[in-house]
């Protein structure tokens, strides 16, 4: 049971992965695969906290705590920050391209979108 | 001047912001001015780093947070020979790019120059940072101002589908590599590169391979080995010219970059020494890429796609130097890539002035059309050559030094026919463009899809001449991919680098700043008839191919099924669907294949 209390936040985020990856290889629409792929980039979130647990431990604000006091690892959290802010970058560079494509094109299926093709 | 080694990065980022604040206040030509000068500094700043890391890695400790003991505190830069001579042909490149697109429209609108100046510091960062995190950041500020870069004209269509598939797919692989990260984290607690190898040793139990498998698919991403390098075609066919050349001739090469210093750092001892299914998988990818490259580069119509995908061809030869891993092998690579940036960004520069002349880029459209333009010929012309790696262009002496270091002679053989073959198809294609386009030969070869993709020309300027600012940057970098055969020693200076670069304990060494010692490696023996002929042998048989191609007619009825390979249904030319999901799903067919060979042949 414990091992299987270890093992389970692994699985959630291969879990995550998988359903982003199965949004964005059968979108329809550009919208829907920006925000499968932003599904997908949370299963590092859930890999990265999960990394950085510990039993009983608090949040890493070393203000006033004493030493010995167990905290959850702080690097980890600063690493799932980052991502968070990369990751907002380029939600928001794709989703400014496809309200561009949109203006061009009018229409945003990816299957009517097959300029390179070929 | 200890700080030395974060103002390449400084100087580039803090001049784009300035530049992306002022935009509106500065005029055209003083911003252009602005980011060439800064370029150009940039130049000069990373000239003096090589020139300081030939004596020892350069430590540089971001807010002087130096390690305790074997504990790493702080983020750190360690600048290698090979890091800093990336550095500057990063340097140099940009330098080109920004005087080639001077005053050019697109450089007025679209924030082009601080995205450029961006993507500078992010490469010169990418190749110089010690720490694994900051590397991925790196990557990540580096793909972002790429994506924009690629869709920076969009008034049309086709832009912004390329740089979306391009963003979509290597979105996808950076995801890779930040779980692959974050698999070494849990294993070792560290982030620097040197204290993971230090601590990791010749560990490689399963969750270190599935690290090591999650990281080198990220970066087989962007270095666009097949079956990852979908993305490439479409972001190059449709990027700025200028943007193509620092495309093609640095990012795609720095994926490959990446794989060698992670496998020598933190892999070295373990999967990466004496373990031969990391080379092997690398081995078995890096020919498959080269004979995807090559034919695919041979039945395609639209110039930039060409040459895209001559690039993945000659990426996946720069992958088998790299897998070799030894020193002589990592020498070739080294010359291999620098010349092969040169005579890449030469014929993309090339391709630019024929899109600025004749305002398109496709093959069928420019039939007949260049033959006034004599010197763009020769250009064109020079530029094949040295892709099929003819003497004394440099891509002959990096490949004759990746076969020396083969080590047994049926490796050997098989590396030879595979650089020959690289050679020969992406100087086949570069030829029946010129006998097309240039010579009018023939007819004026099929026309398809993705040949027809419209181009806005790139400058206002009268089209009847060819502007100096385009002119010159070409014949450069024409002139510099022979630069390896001129200059006196460069081979020894090569073969130090790269004995610099894969001394793995130096490196882990140099960041507790304890003395290593670094290998020491003799440069073998090249015999120049060999090259040569090998460097005819592709040249006669890409013309060979391509006059066939050009002059199908006229083949003989038995022979004619070699023409056929530049038909427009060619089976692997449907796999380049155009969907970013087919992209992404290929991506992941390529992981689970790596992850399969590592854990398979364990």
């Amino acid at each position: 049971m414990n091992h299987l209390l270890q093992i389970y936040p692994y699985l959630v985020a291969g879990w995550i992965f998988l359903c982003g990856l199965y949004g964005i290889a059968s979108s329809k629409h550009l919208v829907h695969m920006v925000i499968s792929l932003a599904v997908l980039q949370t299963s590092t979130y859930v890999l990265l906290l999960n990394i950085g647990f510990r039993k009983n431990g608090i949040a890493p604000i070393f203000a006033d705590l004493s030493p010995g006091i167990i905290t959850v690892d702080a690097v980890v959290q600063a690493l799932m920050l980052t991502d968070v802010v990369v990751e907002a970058t380029v939600v928001a560079l794709l989703l400014a391209m496809v309200v561009k494509v949109h203006e061009k094109a009018g229409t945003l299926s990816p299957d009517d979108l097959r300029l390179m093709r070929g | 001047m200890t700080s030395l080694p974060a103002l390449p990065i400084a100087l580039p980022l803090l001049a784009a912001a300035f530049l992306a604040g002022a935009r509106k206040w500065l005029r055209r030509w003083m911003v252009d001015l602005a980011a060439v000068l800064t370029a150009g500094a940039n130049l000069a700043l990373t000239t003096m780093l090589l020139e300081r890391s030939w004596h020892g890695n350069i430590v540089y400790w971001f807010g002087n947070w130096f390690p305790r003991g074997r504990m790493v505190l702080g983020i750190g830069f360690e600048v290698d020979p090979v890091g800093a001579g990336l550095a500057v042909l990063a340097s140099l490149l940009t330098l080109l790019a920004l005087i080639y697109s001077w005053r050019a429209i697109e450089s007025g609108q679209n924030l082009y120059q601080p995205l450029m100046l961006i993507f500078l510091a992010a490469m010169c960062g990418f190749v110089m940072t010690a720490d694994l995190f900051n590397l991925f950041v790196f990557f990540e500020l580096m793909s972002t101002a790429a994506f924009a870069l690629c869709g920076l004209k969009v008034q049309e269509p086709a832009p912004l589908q390329g740089a979306f598939n391009f963003a979509v797919t290597n979105t996808v692989g950076a995801f890779l590599i930040l779980t692959g990260i974050a698999l070494l984290y849990a294993v070792t607690g560290a982030l620097n590169m040197a204290q993971i190898g230090w601590l990791l040793g010749s560990r490689h139990d399963s969750l270190v391979v599935a690290a090591c498998a999650f990281i080198i698919s990220g970066f087989l991403v962007k270095a666009a080995i097949a079956p990852f390098h979908f993305w490439l075609p479409d972001a190059h066919s449709v990027a700025p010219t200028a943007v193509c050349v620092l495309f093609s001739g640095l990012m795609v090469e720095l994926g490959v970059f990446a794989v060698l210093r992670l496998t020598t750092v933190i892999f070295g001892a373990g999967i990466g020494a004496g373990h031969p299914e990391l080379r092997n998988t690398l081995l078995v990818l890096g020919s498959l890429t080269v004979l995807w490259g090559g034919v695919m580069c041979f039945s395609e119509h639209h110039l930039k796609r060409i040459l895209a995908f001559s690039t993945i061809s000659h990426s996946g030869a720069m992958l088998l130097g790299a897998a070799l891993g030894t020193p002589v092998a990592v020498c070739g690579w080294i010359i291999y890539l620098f010349a092969h940036a040169m005579a890449k960004a030469g014929l993309f520069f090339t391709a630019g002035i024929l899109l600025h002349r004749l305002r398109t880029m496709s093959e069928p459209a420019l039939f007949g059309r260049g033959r006034p333009l004599r010197f763009t010929a020769v250009l064109w012309l020079l530029g094949g050559m040295a892709l099929a790696g003819l003497p004394p262009f440099g891509l002959a002496q990096g490949a004759d030094l990746m076969e020396a270091a083969a080590g047994s002679p049926q490796l050997g053989r098989c590396l030879s026919f595979l650089l020959l073959f690289t050679g020969t198809m992406t100087a086949a294609a570069v030829f029946h463009v010129l006998l097309r386009v240039f010579a009018g030969a023939g007819d004026a070869g099929p026309s398809d899809r993705a040949s027809e993709v419209g181009e806005l020309p790139e400058s206002s300027e009268e089209t009847n001449r060819i502007p100096g600012r385009m002119f010159v940057p070409a014949a450069v970098c024409i002139a510099l991919a022979a630069a390896p055969s001129f200059v006196p020693h460069a081979g020894k200076f090569a073969i130090r680098a790269a004995s610099l670069f894969l001394s793995r304990d130096a490196y882990i060494h140099q960041i507790y700043s304890m003395p290593g010692s670094p290998l020491s490696v003799a440069l073998p023996p090249i015999s120049l008839v060999s090259s040569l002929l090998r460097g005819l042998a592709a040249v006669v048989i890409a013309a060979a191919l391509a006059g066939a191609a050009v002059g199908h007619k006229h083949v003989p009825r038995p022979y004619r099924w070699a023409t056929r390979l530049e038909g427009r249904l060619f089976p692997l030319r449907q796999l380049q669907s155009g969907h970013p999901g087919d992209y992404v799903v290929w991506c992941m067919v390529g992981f689970v294949l790596v992850g399969g060979c590592l854990f398979a042949f364990q």
